[in-house]
């Protein structure tokens, strides 16, 4: 119940925050602009609508993750309300996931509205629904709630700015996991191979939550690869968070 | 008190509105307008620079689709800056390969690339290694397999090989209704001008774009000015 009502509370002061809007802005032109831009396409008009309009939103709702979780924690700190709340019978760890599950709360309101954008212009664009588009936008969800836990373990520890270089480095090697894999094995020795590859295993991989080319070729879809996709990612959150846990216990805020 | 009313906010945020707005008239816009190119919009300069696939790869952040979706729309208007003057496309054939590197799934940027290397450029060598490259990474798509039979047939008269295509075509989902038609033809060696006739007929009416409909329809004329067929060669 206290998870809850601090869930519903980070989610409310969200929404008041200007950058929210600033972000969702920015997504929600691009995803506009995406029309005109395929209108230069020669005939690949719906193709593009999905591409851009997907990348927006996976892109834009890893800004909003990284830009409000690094606040998570440390606004509260700064601003003492923290004291308040921990003198209250409240664990610890019920306020760090209650601050988790608003975010996520606001991230699947933002995204909702980009992916039913984007829907909504490939509908205009093809003359039919492709509900799939839903599919691939909540697969790429499911990496956002990486982030946004990487975010949120960041900021126990961290100031915002640190914050939000740690949470970006881990977003931007998470989509490109797959590739500095590959790089090692084509150029690296045999010490550096096996050194990158524990690496590649730490680190997250977002690049399987990727099936929006799938989605948008027409391709079929594993489902079993999507379930085991999405076990992965819960299973990345839990340790994020338990870690997250782990270490604001130690924190003294005395 | 005349001294409070100057340095008052508005007064302060007005001011600097003013500067700000002279400094855009005065002298951002002239000078930008000083870096603009006389000879067109630097899509020249942007086709020479374009960074190799892999580079492109890793800086799309997984967004390979995205990438491949801008690095397309430079290619439309390198082809389209090309068309409109001296109809040669040099880089043609880099811009595409670096579009199906980043996507092998884009078939439209493997039979549009193809088209205009073989009836603007007259590079049908490297039209065929795409469309073969097409067909290889897009097994259960008719589009690249129809488009090599189709060049095979038409341009290089090479019906063995135009066959072997129409039949893998053939056996592929979604192909157009005429595939069967045209097999029968090239086993009876019959019919070669209005096999092709019906091929660009069939082209013109699903082009999306006219440049496009104008090559189907300069090659239709061709045809059509042609009269009969002359025999196949190197047909069993």
């Amino acid at each position: 119940m206290s998870v809850w009502a601090i869930a519903v509370n980070t989610f409310r002061e969200a929404v008041r925050d200007r950058i929210l809007y600033s972000i969702l802005a920015f997504a929600l032109l691009l995803i506009g602009a995406s029309v005109f831009l395929a209108g230069l396409s020669l005939g690949q008009e719906s193709r593009i609508v999905k591409d851009l309009g997907l990348a927006a939103s996976s892109l834009f709702g890893a800004f909003i993750a990284i830009f409000l979780g690094i606040g998570l924690v440390f606004k509260e700190i700064e601003r003492r309300t923290l004291y308040a709340i921990i003198a209250k019978p409240i664990h610890r760890y019920q306020f760090l996931l209650g601050k988790y599950l608003g975010l996520v709360l606001t991230l699947l309101v933002t995204v909702g509205v980009m992916a039913l954008l984007v829907l909504g212009l490939a509908r205009l664009v093809d003359g039919h629904w492709s509900p799939a588009l839903l599919l691939a936008a909540g697969s790429d969800f499911l990496a956002l709630m990486i982030v946004t836990a990487a975010a949120l373990l960041f900021s126990t520890f961290s100031t915002p700015t640190l914050s939000a270089l740690f949470t970006l480095a881990i977003f931007v090697i998470g989509r490109l996991s797959g590739d500095i894999r590959l790089f090692a094995e084509q150029f690296a020795g045999p010490g550096v191979r096996q050194a990158v590859f524990a690496l590649y295993l730490v680190v997250p991989d977002l690049a399987r939550f990727q099936i929006g080319s799938q989605v948008i070729h027409g391709l079929p879809l594993a489902p079993a690869e999507i379930a085991r996709a999405a076990g992965y990612g819960a299973a990345y959150v839990g340790m994020l968070l338990f870690l997250a846990i782990a270490i604001f216990q130690f924190r003294d805020f005395k | 008190m005349r001294r409070h009313r100057l340095r008052s906010p508005a007064r302060v945020s007005t001011c600097c509105l003013a500067v700000a707005a002279l400094l855009l008239v005065g002298a951002v816009i002239p000078l930008h307008r000083q870096s603009v190119s006389p000879e067109g919009s630097g899509v020249e300069d942007r086709v020479l620079l374009l960074p190799p696939p892999a580079a492109l790869r890793a800086a799309a952040l997984g967004y390979r689709g995205m990438m491949a979706d801008l690095v397309w729309l430079l290619t439309i208007q390198y082809i389209g800056g090309h068309l409109a003057t001296d109809r040669r496309l040099p880089e043609l054939r880099r811009l595409v390969e670096t579009v199906v590197a980043l996507d092998p799934q884009f078939v439209e940027a493997y039979t549009l690339g193809a088209l205009f290397l073989s009836y603007t450029g007259r590079d049908y060598a490297s039209a065929i290694a795409l469309l073969e490259r097409g067909a290889r990474e897009n097994p259960t798509r008719w589009e690249p397999a129809h488009d090599l039979a189709r060049t095979y047939y038409i341009e290089l008269k090479d019906y063995p090989k135009a066959l072997h295509w129409f039949q893998v075509t053939d056996r592929l989902p979604g192909r157009p209704h005429y595939v069967p038609r045209f097999i029968a033809r090239l086993y009876a060696q019959t019919g070669q001008v209005e096999t092709a006739l019906e091929l660009w007929r069939a082209m013109r009416e699903s082009a999306t774009s006219d440049w496009v409909r104008e090559i189907a329809d300069r090659e239709i004329a061709k045809l059509e000015g042609q009269g009969t067929a002359p025999p196949p060669k190197g047909h069993r």
